[in-house]
């Protein structure tokens, strides 16, 4: 039985309860405790005490004082109720959404406990529980309009649109005449009654419906939206033209826009005159014109000029137009130059620097002339950040990162209050593996005052552009414990930005802006399809791949041998390993000091605000992460996302490859590729993989599940059949891509694999695959990379490699 | 070349709110939780606008909808995220530039002057703005030369120490009543498909249109800069126990 309490000690309780609500949590405590000093078992004082010790920070403190309430009470729908909001705090949402149930099986009428049911079903997309708990929010209340609209998103979030719309039908029949325009919750309802109508796909309809209520909503782009696109759909072309012009009018700068006139217009893309006659229409003719707006561009010196026009190269001609036509300004111009005017040194200056991008452009790439053009910008501009900017990006093409970090090291001097050229100098010192060094700048524009410092900032303020690439580049230097620590600092922000959405599933409902938060919720389960999480993914895998076959980098980075070759002798690996051990040790001495002295620092320092304490990071080295006994475990939660938001990923289905392979899941591996091979059926690692699942195949410890071989056998006997010769096949993959370095090295791959003995040839191909007509910079270094594979001696490589690129400091071996 | 689209309205670029975020943090010191930009994109979907550079070869759309780029993910080179006052000192309904910012490689492209005249717009139209407001650096020269010279902003004061590290800005505003709707052409045309309708006249306004009080004073005033965000959009009362 739970204890009953006197009148005093009810007010008392009734007292923690308006203390929790006013955030008053440290009287909250102490009235609970008066209560309980009398009332040891009273389980519903208890609760409450554990929500606010949980508000406080202490939450396992708070979840077993919750536990605690629950046995004194189970009959009570506060302790229940608490013990369910305990759970959410730490994302349970399946135990949270148990304990409001037997919360609400308890007191059926309260509508706190409904609400947080129903908000959590929300979160859980669990559209049928959501249903029917909005339908009994909407049965206790139903004079609010929120309880309606709410009951029709669970409709139509769960695919019923026909329910979604007779709901906000039948609201709608109960208004008394029109609200006022202002009322932007009835406006807002109403185009969301719209866009449930068009995805229904009866345009017809919503067409009509539109031009009946739109001209009273005042999201007036948002009706011209919609109704150009309607239109467009309906294939009613002239006044879908009549819709996109009058956007157009509204706002010139959106091709989307053009592109919607052009379908209205029906005008092929292959016409260019018609295209020009309508791009003219709107001021954008830019061919025609190119040389009068280069001019003036130039002499007002706007420095993205280039930014601006660079997409026009994918036109070869064009290209060529700018680029003769702004020679031609320089040369004309350069004689003049010396003693002459400001605006002329400013104009000559700024075709300087425009030469400088256009020659350092992919498209148009000479960076010897690159260099002089930025050389002779900077020594009549000495101050200007952009130009020197532009000299670092020219070394980032020269594959120099420690040049390309000097040099925008000295831009960022220029003008250090600009955070847009710190970050930019910052990314090159990363890019440059100097990891310490990057942080150092980006220090200077964050607050520093959280626990982890300037590292804590970038990881509060979800900065992931900057854990990206310092994850990539302790990757790079197979320091695998930080890049491991940076990768899940990106995972965890992508899990906050999934976790946000939650307040907003009450917050919209009262704010009324419902298209809106439908987009958001929509947006939310695709989330991890944004390129930021492809990119840290990827990085994680490689990651956990590298750690599952080279087990001993647990300990950090092992040096290799000389001229980069890969140590083979078993002593010298062990005097490695031990160096490498020291050196983690020294790493973490290093950590114990700095958090030794930022305690004693807390010690003097007053207490924090409201008696909340931010948690110091235990493990700022990623040790716990790297010492993990399973990485391919792990990865999965990085995998899986990947290839489920990013199917057309190719890069993502070879590393799925990987991860299965190694896993023995023959099944999913061979999905990986088949998806590959419809992307792209001759990407050079696919072709390595084929073989290899071949040869994994032919050697399995013990043969496939029945089941599993039922599908496998067939599938991949339409990717590589069991009676392919396998180096004719080989041969003729290589006959066909001769031209392309990273083809050509794939194949030298699978022949080594397929025959030993044929490795000095490999060697000797391999160098001269460096005269591919398709090579890159980043195929070279891949060249150089697969020496290191196979064990073999990289000088030569490296030396005709460095002729090629002298510049480049991945060939210079020393 | 730069697109100048809306942030939320139809279809959705809700979707670009990471690269927004990464270009005001690549930019500014003044630096925001997603959820910020969440609250203002939810809040008023119809004010903020974002510039994105132009895919090669276009958008395709991926959609049903004609425009949809969702998906696209191009690469965003500014933005504007605004508001509206929640609870203007003055009792004047205006609009608020939260935060404004385009990446130094597409400066002086008149990119910023765009994003803004967008935003003025609907502030205009959506909320019948009397006008918006918005802080600057006073060391911050091209800025002041877009928003006094170009967008004809007039500086209503300076707010000592305004920023964190300790400079001043100038308070700038600028009427919008130019730009407002005209509600009354509006109540006049619902007022005649009434009586086409109906001859019955109803209640000017439905009661049941209105918010319920109670339930709209549980929301927190949110303070600016990085201090809001997670906690404070939870409502304060959220296990109200009686």
């Amino acid at each position: 039985m739970p204890q009953q309490l006197s009148p005093k000690d009810h007010a008392l309780f009734r007292q923690v309860v308006r203390n929790f609500e006013l955030k008053q949590y440290k009287k909250g405590i102490k009235t609970a405790d008066q209560v309980l000093k009398k009332n040891p078992n009273h389980g519903d004082t208890e609760a409450m005490k554990a929500l606010i010790m949980s508000h406080l920070g202490q939450s396992e403190e708070a979840f077993a004082l919750a536990k605690e309430a629950l046995r004194h009470d189970m009959k009570s729908h506060i302790t229940w109720h608490v013990y369910g909001l305990l759970y959410r705090q730490e994302k349970n949402y399946e135990e949270a959404i148990k304990a409001y149930r037997f919360a609400l099986r308890i007191e059926p009428d309260s509508g706190p406990i409904q609400r947080d049911l129903a908000l959590l079903q929300m979160q859980m997309r669990d559209y049928q529980g959501y249903i029917q708990s909005r339908s009994a929010m909407l049965q206790a209340r139903p004079n609010f309009r929120q309880n309606w609209t709410a009951l029709a998103i669970a409709h139509h979030l769960s695919g019923d649109l026909e329910e979604a719309e007779k709901i906000l039908t039948t609201f709608e029949d109960t208004l008394k005449g029109t609200p006022p325009v202002a009322d932007m919750e009835h406006s807002e309802a109403t185009l969301y009654k719209n866009t449930i109508i068009a995805e229904s796909g009866d345009l017809a309809r919503a067409l009509e419906h539109l031009e009946k209520v739109g001209y009273r909503c005042t999201d007036v782009l948002a009706v011209m939206e919609m109704k150009a696109d309607y239109l467009l759909r309906l294939d009613r072309k002239e006044e879908a033209a009549e819709a996109y012009t009058a956007l157009l009018e509204r706002n010139p700068e959106n091709s989307v826009y053009y592109n919607g006139l052009i379908l209205a217009k029906g005008i092929a893309e292959s016409d260019h005159n018609a295209l020009k006659a309508l791009y003219d229409e709107w001021g954008d003719d830019f061919k025609q014109a190119v040389d009068a707006y280069l001019q003036r561009m130039l002499k007002k010196g706007v420095p993205s000029l280039f930014a601006n026009i660079k997409s026009l190269y994918d036109d070869p001609a064009k290209r060529d137009t700018v680029q003769a036509l702004v020679e031609g300004y320089v040369s004309g111009k350069a004689a003049q130059a010396n003693g002459s005017s400001d605006s002329e040194n400013e104009f000559l200056a700024s075709s300087y620097y425009f030469l400088a991008q256009h020659y350092n452009y992919r498209l148009s790439r000479d960076l010897a002339k690159a260099t002089e053009y930025a050389d002779k910008a900077i020594a009549l501009f000495p101050k200007s950040v952009e130009y020197q900017l532009t000299k670092a990006r020219i070394w980032k093409h020269y594959g120099n990162p420690a040049k390309a970090a000097e040099e925008m090291e000295k831009a960022r001097l220029l003008d250090e209050k600009d955070r847009y050229i710190n970050s930019k100098a910052a990314k090159y010192q990363l890019r440059n593996n100097e990891n310490d060094k990057a942080l150092d700048l980006m220090s200077k524009f964050t607050r520093n005052e959280t626990v982890g410092g300037a590292m804590g900032d970038l990881h509060e303020m979800q900065c992931v552009w900057y854990l990206t690439e310092d994850a990539e580049a302790y990757l790079r230097q197979k320091k695998l414990g930080l890049a491991l620590k940076r990768i899940h600092g990106v995972y965890n922000i992508f899990d906050t930005w999934q976790e946000d959405q939650f307040d907003f599933h009450g917050f919209s409902l009262r704010k009324g802006m419902i298209r809106a938060y439908v987009d958001m919720v929509r947006w939310e389960d695709r989330l991890r399809e944004h390129p930021f999480y492809a990119r840290i993914a990827t990085s994680a895998i490689k990651a956990y791949l590298l750690l599952h076959d080279e087990p001993d980098l647990v300990h950090g980075p092992i040096t290799s041998g000389a001229n980069g070759t890969e140590i083979t002798d078993d002593a010298e690996r062990k005097k490695a390993l031990k160096k490498a051990k020291k050196e983690q040790q020294r790493l973490e001495k290093i950590e114990a000091d700095k958090r030794e002295a930022r305690k004693a620092a807390a010690a003097n320092a007053k207490s924090t605000v409201d008696g909340e304490v931010k948690k110091e990071d235990q493990d700022p080295l990623g040790n716990t992460l790297v010492q993990t006994k399973e990485p391919l475990k792990d990865v999965m939660k990085f995998l899986t996302p990947l290839l489920e938001l990013t199917p057309k990923n190719i890069e993502a289905q070879t590393l799925g490859f990987e991860v299965y392979l190694r896993r023995g899941k023959h099944a999913l591996a061979l999905k990986c590729l088949s998806a590959a091979h419809a992307i792209d059926p001759s990407n050079p690692t696919l072709h390595v993989q084929l073989l290899q699942f071949r040869k994994a195949l032919d050697s399995l410890a013990e043969p496939l599940a029945p089941q599993v071989a039922e599908v496998v056998n067939p599938e991949f006997e339409k990717l590589l059949p069991k009676s392919q010769d396998l180096t004719q096949w080989n041969e003729s993959y290589l006959s066909a891509n001769k031209d392309s370095a990273s083809h050509v090295q794939a194949a030298l791959t699978v022949r080594q694999l397929l025959d030993k003995e044929s490795k000095a040839q490999c060697e000797k191909d391999l160098v001269a695959s460096l005269d591919a007509l398709k090579i890159s910079f980043d195929d070279a270094v891949s060249g150089l990379d697969l020496l290191g594979e196979w064990g073999s001696d990289k000088t030569a490589f490296a030396e005709k490699a460095s002729k090629k690129w002298p510049e480049a400091s991945a060939f210079q071996l020393n | 070349m730069v697109d100048i689209v809306p942030l939320s309205s139809y279809p959705s670029y809700i979707d670009l709110l990471p690269s927004i975020q990464t270009c005001n943090i690549t930019n500014l010191p003044e630096n925001y939780f997603l959820k910020y930009y969440l609250y203002h994109a939810l809040t008023w979907p119809q004010l903020s606008f974002v510039a994105v550079v132009r895919p090669k070869g276009g958008y395709s759309s991926k959609g049903a909808k004609a425009g949809d780029v969702s998906g696209h993910y191009p690469k965003v080179a500014g933005y504007v995220l605004a508001k509206m006052e929640e609870e203007p000192t003055d009792g004047m309904q205006h609009g608020h530039i939260t935060s404004l910012s385009v990446m130094r490689t597409h400066r002086r492209l008149g990119i910023a002057e765009r994003l803004m005249r967008m935003s003025q717009r609907a502030m205009a139209e959506s909320h019948r703005a009397n006008y918006v407001s918005l802080h600057v650096r006073v060391s911050n020269v091209a800025a002041l030369h877009l928003y006094r010279d170009t967008l004809r902003f007039e500086v209503e004061k300076v707010e000592s120490k305004y920023y964190a590290d300790g400079e001043d800005a100038y308070a700038m505003r600028l009427n919008l009543e130019s730009m407002w709707m005209d509600w009354k052409a509006i109540e006049a045309r619902d007022r005649e498909n009434a009586k086409d309708e109906d001859a019955d006249e109803g209640e000017p306004v439905g009661e049941l249109g209105k918010k319920d009080a109670a339930e709209d004073d549980k929301m927190v005033r949110v303070k600016v800069g990085r201090g809001l965000g997670v906690g404070d959009l939870v409502e304060k009362n959220e296990s109200q126990q009686s």
